[in-house]
């Protein structure tokens, strides 16, 4: 990761005799991240444009709208797992991650499709829903901060959890559910582009707003990336990296919602999910100027995901090669960004 | 094991509501002229696909039915001039709608549509149509769909019954496994069964019950058989085994061979390539399963799709006979499956 203008200032600050090798070496890191940055939006540039070629309507309204209802459940995910990601830092061991919050996506909307079955209406369901997903926020949040376990290992047996409660509420069958909030998502529009959508976009606008143009926001970054600097600030660290967890719970039902209305129901296999969820958040870091988790980025890949195999099968090329190719992206944004890092120390 | 677990899995699912109404009208006659004039291999020539792209869309080929089916599709899109769009969805509903809603966008000349969820896909069926684009299925029984091609369990259920019955001399007790009768295409084979019995008043089935159960189909089979055969330890007291599937017989057969009762006959309403091997073994108590044939089934569901497409009526449901192998029929038949055996 660079060091930042900051630190760099204070590099060039120190002994003379060190002063030109280290900023040689900063200027070298920063060509990198530059070239990784612009790369990147390159590589993504150059996919895209090849399949505007090659495949027919691939940027036609419709078939971006098609990528963008595809993508709306990953991103909404992924949204989640980048707020953990940055408010608990990068670290691959130690740092955020919510491995649970596909699970939870799974148990939601097990809950939602049996709460209306149930004869529940709509708003109870949805708040029903919402609830769980808070709650298994919440459980993390206490397993992290509360007992200090490892986010990995805390995350993990969470989502063991609400895997096993999926299973005890669906028996692992599908649970059919009908109301009328399930219509208007699956089938409704407005301006012309599907309910499904505008979901993903107006999430996507006020988790921009809220993760980059907010206080709230900045201080968060500092809590991940800066974890001494902001507790020296006087943060409440604890509270910050809680409210991560607990946004990400909510993510994992707002996207249960999404789920239920695409599926018609509930659907065994929600936690498939997490890898691609896992991948977005982190391949979203070469999109930002800083090589952190922003929301941009993360939405960024999830659509460049989805427009991956939406281009692929476009193209008649079998859909085999997409899980290849996705295994290469996460090695070369790994890879990158550890040469990034090397070439910064 | 896998290939008729998957089945079992996979046509639970598929098998709705709607696929009883469609059962319902089969049973009543409508559709056994038309299934006779659809046999698999009488397509006739110059049925081109030429110039055409049928989308295939399968939920998962993680089974050996499933495989064989999907690539049967492909090679006669392929073999009658097509352009196919294959998509195996993982196992993965989400994957499924993702792909057939790309699918439908790309307009190809048919959609052939492949087992998965009927509940969920049911919604996306519509939207195929509404788009104007013929579907196709394949053991998937929908009414959105022109065609189904699929096995004829009916057939299935009342040729392994038969056999039974002759194999056994019509008289003694027979251990039945039937716990998947929530099922509809076991349900079919045991119906099948009982109404054969029903004329052999001599055969008795031994009460109650067994229940297989997935997974570990078996182990519990090879147990519950154990402990009948513990329960009735005189040679000949019991005649026959009967499972509407082949994992549960597989569990049995080695439950009879420790017991060493090489009486007992063992018949099984499906089967994979592990059930044909144990056919093949002479010591093996195995007597007669019943296979289908995957690869046919998908090919005929295409070759349907080109009928339709060149202007021909197809019929509502394709059965693709099965075959009975027997201990003395199964190297004449091995090749006929298309298994690759």
């Amino acid at each position: 990761m660079s060091l930042g203008p900051a630190a760099t200032g204070a590099v060039q600050a120190g002994s003379p005799h060190r002063d030109r090798p280290q900023t040689a070496r900063t200027a070298r890191a920063g060509g990198i991240d530059l070239m990784i940055r612009v790369g990147a939006y390159v590589a993504v540039a150059v996919v895209l444009g090849y399949f505007s070629v090659a495949a027919h309507g691939f940027f036609s309204l419709s078939n971006v709208v098609n990528v963008v209802e595809q993508s709306a459940i990953l991103g909404i995910l992924a949204f989640g797992m980048t707020l953990v990601v940055i408010a608990g830092g990068m670290n691959v061991v130690s740092g955020g991650i919510d491995l649970s919050i596909a699970a939870n996506m799974g148990v939601c909307a097990a809950v939602f499709a049996t709460s209306i079955n149930a004869g529940v209406s709509d708003p109870v369901a949805v708040a029903l829903t919402l609830g769980a997903g808070l709650a298994i926020g919440a459980v993390n949040a206490f397993a992290v901060i509360g007992l200090g376990v490892l986010p990995l290992l805390a995350t993990l047996a969470v989502m063991n959890v609400c895997i096993g409660a999926e299973l005890v509420l669906t028996q692992n069958t599908v649970i059919s559910a009908a109301s009328p909030l399930i219509s208007l998502m699956s089938s409704g529009t407005f301006l012309g582009i599907s309910v499904y959508a505008w979901f993903l976009i107006v999430a996507s606008a006020l988790f921009i707003v809220l993760v980059q143009y907010t206080r709230w926001g900045l201080r968060l970054y500092a809590v991940g990336a800066h974890r001494e600097a902001a507790h020296a600030a006087g943060l409440p660290i604890a509270k910050y990296q809680a409210a991560s967890y607990v946004i990400a719970g909510l993510c994992g039902s707002l996207a249960a919602l999404l789920s239920v209305a695409r599926l018609s129901g509930s659907s065994p296999g929600a936690n498939d999910n997490l890898l691609p969820v896992i991948v977005a958040a982190l391949m979203g870091v070469v999109f930002s100027r800083r090589m952190v988790p922003t929301i941009g980025g993360t939405l960024l890949s999830a659509l460049f995901i989805g427009f991956l195999a939406n281009g692929f099968q476009l193209i008649n090329v079998s859909s085999y090669w997409v899980n290849g190719v996705q295994g290469l992206l996460i090695l070369a944004v790994v890879s990158m960004t550890s040469l990034t890092k090397r070439a910064g120390t | 094991m896998s290939d008729a677990k998957g089945l079992k899995i996979e046509q639970t699912k598929a098998i709705s509501l709607v696929t009883k109404a469609a059962i319902a009208l089969a049973l009543s006659g409508g559709v056994i002229a038309a299934t006779t004039a659809a046999r698999a291999d009488d397509v006739p020539a110059g049925l081109s696909l030429k110039g055409k792209t049928i989308g295939i869309s399968v939920v998962g080929t993680d089974h050996f039915w499933d495989l064989k089916a999907y690539q049967g599709q492909i090679a006669e899109v392929k073999r009658l001039g097509g352009t196919p769009v294959a998509l195996d969805a993982g196992r993965k509903d989400a994957k499924q709608i993702a792909q057939i809603q790309t699918l439908i966008a790309q307009k190809p000349d048919a959609i052939i549509e492949q087992l998965g969820n009927v509940k969920v896909l049911d919604p996306w069926f519509k939207k195929i149509r509404t788009a104007g684009i013929p579907l196709f299925t394949v053991d998937t029984a929908t009414p959105q769909a022109i065609n189904d091609t699929t096995s004829n369990n009916w057939e299935m259920g009342e040729e392994l019954a038969v056999q039974m019955v002759q194999d056994i001399g019509a008289k003694g007790n027979i251990i039945v496994f039937n716990g998947f009768y929530s099922v509809p295409v076991c349900a079919i084979r045991y119906d099948e069964m009982r109404a054969v019995l029903k004329y052999y008043p001599d055969v008795k089935i031994i009460q109650p019950e067994l229940r297989d159960v997935i997974p570990n189909t078996v182990q519990s089979a090879y147990s519950e058989v154990t402990d009948i055969l513990t329960k009735n330890p005189k040679k000949g007291s019991i005649a026959a085994i009967w499972a509407c599937w082949g994992v549960p017989i597989e569990g049995a057969a080695q439950a009879v061979q420790a017991a060493k009762r090489d009486e007992i006959k063992l018949y099984a309403g499906d089967s994979g390539p592990d059930d044909i091997k144990l056919i093949e073994d002479k010591n093996n108590p195995v007597a007669a399963v019943i296979a289908q044939r995957p690869t046919e089934i998908g090919k005929t569901a295409v070759d349907n799709a080109a009928r339709h497409l060149n202007g021909q009526s197809v019929p509502s449901f394709t059965f693709v006979p099965t075959i009975m192998v027997t201990k003395a029929n199964v190297q004449e038949v091995k090749d006929k499956l298309g298994w690759g055996l």
